[in-house]
């Protein structure tokens, strides 16, 4: 019913359906390149501030927060696909199903985060150390009942608690949908679509935890319970940016050129589309509310982040992470042509990371990026990080296929058209 | 192409055209186009791209579903309706970030929340939801338009057969506009592509009066809305006595208390709650005892430190209770300012019996002889920076406050007491004229006369509550300058020039000379009337009383023209 035939879909052992050669190759330099990167960004922000490891640790947790947000997010499309049916994403689900195992390589490097917090007193969280509540004035009692939820063991207990659950709904989804490409089995996608609503419960439960444990405790008074949501908002936008653009370097080195085609794109550009604004409303949200209210315990954080040069970054987010794209991505002329969706979705990675920049850094003890230093080590770490993982992608799908191959709906998301 | 009116033709309503051996019949009406019937989509779409591709460009498909990529088979061109959405939101935008920068920021500035007047923050909102709601419309309202809705009958429809394309069957129109339209070979075209059925679309040949009922129902709608807009107009133009209409009551009558009413939710029964203990009115932040009192603190600590303990307590809204050892460890308070003694007790609230008699000993024992030895330690000298605000201040508030009794002019003799005399009230008490003696500054002194004003004295009330302090203090600076004015002589006046000095002493002396006119006039009037009867004795001595109050507001308007002068 299209104007032009949509193909049936290849048999589950073509080529197409294979890593290609030459990204396989990339899979073992990208891990030794990525590791070694990353552990020099560490080690050059390590020499930087008077406080300690301080600002090193911050830099790696910014960019452990980073990967982990497009980790989690490329979850959250594969359980949303699950929840909802949808026919149309078949093709390109395999590719977040490949990027959400890597929460267990990110569990691993979540280690140092929690060998900081037990080794250093108050290296990165400061509330873990004894003399903050003294230093900065605060009662005792409420101070005590702070420290009930933000202590060692129990933080340590819920990062870990985090990680079992995603490791978990990673794994299950993964390793089912790996078994249909065998089997093609029909019984496996009812499963999932069975476990997918109770996932999506524990999976927004846990994200906005592991937003307020990771990222709103380096502030350790401040609150705001839009914050998962917030962390959520660009996560879920980042997945689907690394969705188009892994989908356009799969198809340019020669896979999977017939499945996707310019309808997907163009629905992966409408979802960016609506996640750039989704982002903005959320993040302009949180900043209304707490700008309205005007309560000193609340604008601190915002405070912060609003003088001298982290002003200027508030800014750059406003203009470059909402305005810009926002515009840029509006026209479905625009959305109908993959290479610029890849490259909107390469851009929005980008600001992406700027925002998460936006929502750690500034909490380090000088308040500052370091210099050009400190900005430079920030960007070694994390495209070490994104390379290592990236490496560690590409093996798991060298062993599997990058598209559900025998899922039964994969003939409908072939055949899907927008207009 | 040749036109009919349709409606000349409407007199056979009942019968209808469907059937290919009537064609011939249906030359005369107006040809609309050509539609052909499809059973699939596929070949629906097929005829469309032939259809397309032989050049016609005003077609139309009608399917009961939609089919994907019909608009490429049929070569229908990208619609501009995005572009009205977009100006249509940006509209909203701007027009909602117009109107509340002019609105809040510019006719009416209003401080909301502490924001400033223009604050965008606050603007998004309106600005985000306005941006949408003006999308909409424009989607909306740009389809009807783009479609050229609302049409209530199309030519297609005269054809019964085209009912189906709600349900199993598609359709492919070519419309007579079309610059390539020829019925014959539209006809040819639309019958080589696989379809059965092709039929040319003509006027629709049933009526196309609209029924009077929809007129009817249409009048009833318009004459009834038009009633609320009718009745608001009236009320705009109109007055009435009548008590307004409430249609909704919630605002109109609050439950709130007025002043002095009875409240049954305090167990003290007062609507009006009092200060709580500690409250600082505005303006009085900075409580100097001496300023709130008249009278010298430090000295009266020395003589009499019960009192000015209790002092201490009523007006020092920073007192906070003090333990006793403290009290009696700070024996030496006499040597310290007011504000630093000790209290001995705990503190009192404001309010109750404790400090209405704090207050009430506060009264000067105004009975007492003159020539007994005043204890207290009045303040000899207005603490106010006097000048001519503060004086023409102290003159409103006199005015307002004081002449109703003491007249304008101070001499005791207002409007209440003109009154009281008349009705020869039992129980008034004659208001003091203020230029005795006696309460000339040497003898009575500032502070005591603040005091007084603050406290009250016999019948008098005090007016603390109803004046501000500093206030009080100009009417105290007020009432010595109408003492003044009394007993000024001309050679205080030290910047009059001659003709300036002549001109008062000339009116000095006419206003004197007429008083004696007129005290001889009422004089010699009563004695040609002593022997006239009891009654007529009397009511002279009524016009007597007038005259001589007429005088004493002569005499007050050159008093108080001397008092503005002798101020500056």
């Amino acid at each position: 019913m299209s104007e032009h035939k949509a193909l049936a879909p290849k048999s589950s052992d073509d080529p197409a359906f294979m890593l290609p050669a030459s990204l396989a190759a990339l899979r073992l330099p990208l891990c030794v390149g990525g590791f070694v990167l990353m552990l020099l960004g560490w080690w050059l922000a390590s020499g930087i501030g008077d406080y300690g490891n301080n600002f090193g640790m911050s830099v790696y947790l910014t960019a452990a927060v980073y990967c982990m947000t497009i980790v989690l997010g490329c979850l959250f499309f594969v359980l949303i696909q699950h929840l909802v049916r949808a026919g149309w994403s078949i093709v390109v689900r395999r590719i977040a199903e490949l990027a959400m195992v890597m929460v267990i390589p990110m569990g691993i490097l979540f280690i140092p985060v929690l060998t900081s917090l037990w080794m250093g007193e108050g290296t990165l969280y400061r509330w873990d150390n004894p003399e903050y509540a003294v230093e900065h004035g605060l009662p005792g009692d409420v101070w005590e009942e702070k420290l009930r939820w933000l202590n060692e063991s129990w933080f340590t207990v819920r990062t870990i608690g985090y990680f079992a659950v995603w490791t978990s709904l990673a794994l299950f989804f993964f390793k089912n949908s790996v078994r249909q490409d065998q089997t093609g089995d029909k019984a496996i996608t009812d499963k999932m679509q069975y476990w997918s609503g109770p996932a999506v419960m524990l999976f927004s439960l846990t994200t906005t935890f592991a937003a307020f444990d990771w990222v709103m405790s380096l502030a350790p008074m401040w609150f705001s319970t839009m914050f998962g949501v917030y962390l959520f908002a660009g996560s879920i936008l980042g997945a689907h940016c690394l969705l188009a653009v892994a989908s356009y370097v799969l198809q340019k080195q020669g896979a999977m050129r017939d499945e996707v085609t310019v309808e997907h794109y163009h629905d992966l550009g409408k979802l960016i589309f609506g996640f750039v604004f989704f982002w903005t409303y959320i993040s302009f949200s949180q900043y209304l509310l707490i700008w309205y209210g005007n309560i000193p315990e609340e604008t601190e954080w915002f405070y912060v982040r609003q003088i001298g040069n982290w002003g200027t970054v508030a800014l750059l987010l406003i203009f470059f992470h909402w305005m810009l794209p926002f515009a840029g991505t509006m026209s479905r002329h625009v959305r109908r042509k993959p290479g610029l969706v890849c490259a909107w979705g390469a851009y929005l990675l980008i600001m992406h990371y700027v925002d998460v920049y936006f929502m750690i850094m500034p909490t380090v003890e000088e308040g500052t990026a370091g210099g050009v230093m400190g900005v430079l080590a920030s960007i070694l770490c994390v495209v070490g990080m994104v390379a290592l993982l990236s490496g560690l992608c590409l093996g798991l799908a060298r062993q599997n296929k990058v598209v559900a191959v025998r899922d039964p709906r994969l003939g409908e998301s072939i055949a899907f058209e927008n207009i | 192409m040749f036109r009919v009116r349709s409606d000349q033709e409407t007199t056979d309503v009942g019968q209808t055209f469907y059937n290919c051996e009537l064609m011939s019949e249906n030359n005369e009406k107006k040809v609309h186009g050509v539609v052909a019937e499809y059973t699939s989509v596929d070949t629906l779409l097929s005829a469309c791209r032939r259809v397309r591709d032989a050049g016609y460009e005003k077609t139309d498909a009608f399917t009961p579903f939609p089919v994907h990529g019909i608009d490429k088979a049929l070569g229908i061109k990208p619609t501009v309706l995005p572009w009205i959405v977009l100006g249509a939101g940006l509209t909203g935008t701007a027009t909602a970030l117009v109107m509340q920068i002019w609105m809040n920021s510019i006719d009416y500035p209003y401080i909301i929340s502490g924001k400033p007047f223009l604050s965008l923050p606050a603007f998004m909102p309106v600005a985000f939801e306005l941006t949408v709601l003006f999308a909409s419309f424009g989607a909306f309202f740009g389809m009807w338009a783009l479609n050229g809705l609302p049409k209530f009958s199309n030519p297609v429809f005269t054809d019964p057969r085209f009912d189906r394309v709600t349900d199993d069957r598609f359709f492919l129109y070519i419309d007579s506009k079309d610059d390539q339209f020829d019925r014959g070979g539209v006809e040819k075209l639309l019958g080589d592509t696989d379809t059965d059925y092709v039929q040319t679309v003509v006027d629709d040949d049933s009526s196309d009066k609209v029924p009077k009922p929809f007129f009817m129902m249409w009048g009833l709608v318009v004459g009834l809305s038009v009633i609320p807009l009718l009745v608001v107009l009236k009320m705009r133009v109109s007055h009435s006595s009548q008590p307004r209409f409430h249609v909704f009551y919630d605002m109109d009558f609050s439950p709130a208390k007025d002043a002095q009413q009875y409240s049954t939710l305090f167990r003290d029964g007062r609507a009006m709650r009092p200060d709580v203990p500690g409250t600082v009115a505005r303006g009085e932040e900075q409580a100097d005892l001496n300023y709130m009192t008249g009278i010298d603190m430090e000295a009266l600590t020395a003589i009499d430190r019960p009192r000015a303990e209790r002092l201490v307590r009523r007006f020092n809204p920073y007192f906070q209770g003090e333990t006793e050892s403290a009290a009696e460890n700070e024996t030496e308070g006499a040597g310290k300012t007011s504000t630093e003694i000790e209290p001995e007790k705990k503190p009192v609230t404001v309010g109750d019996g404790d400090s209405d008699k704090s207050e009430a000993d506060e009264v000067p024992d105004a009975t007492a002889e003159p020539s007994v030895v005043e204890p207290t330690p009045w303040l000899d000298s207005n603490p106010l920076v006097l000048n001519e605000k503060v004086l023409a201040d102290g003159r409103k508030n006199f005015g307002i406050y004081c002449s109703v009794c003491h007249g304008m002019n101070g001499s005791g003799n207002g409007l209440v007491n003109v009154r009281a005399q008349k009705i020869i009230s039992p129980d008034w008490i004659q208001p003091s004229s203020l230029h005795q003696e006696t309460l000339y500054a040497n003898k009575y002194p500032d502070g005591k006369l603040f005091s007084t004003i603050s406290n009250g004295i016999r019948k008098m009330p005090g007016y603390a509550g109803q004046i501000k302090t500093r206030d009080r203090w100009a009417i105290v600076a007020y009432v010595r300058a109408l003492q003044l004015s009394q007993n000024a002589s001309i050679e205080q006046f030290k910047n009059l020039d001659d003709s300036e000095r002549a001109k008062i002493l000339k009116e000095q002396i006419e206003a004197k000379k007429a008083l004696k006119d007129k005290a001889d006039a009422a004089a010699k009037a009563a004695k040609e009337k002593a022997q006239a009867d009891e009654k007529a004795v009397l009511e002279e001595a009524d016009a007597q009383e007038a005259d001589a109050r007429e005088a004493d507001v002569q005499e007050a308007d050159v008093q108080e023209a001397d008092t503005a002068k002798a101020s500056t």
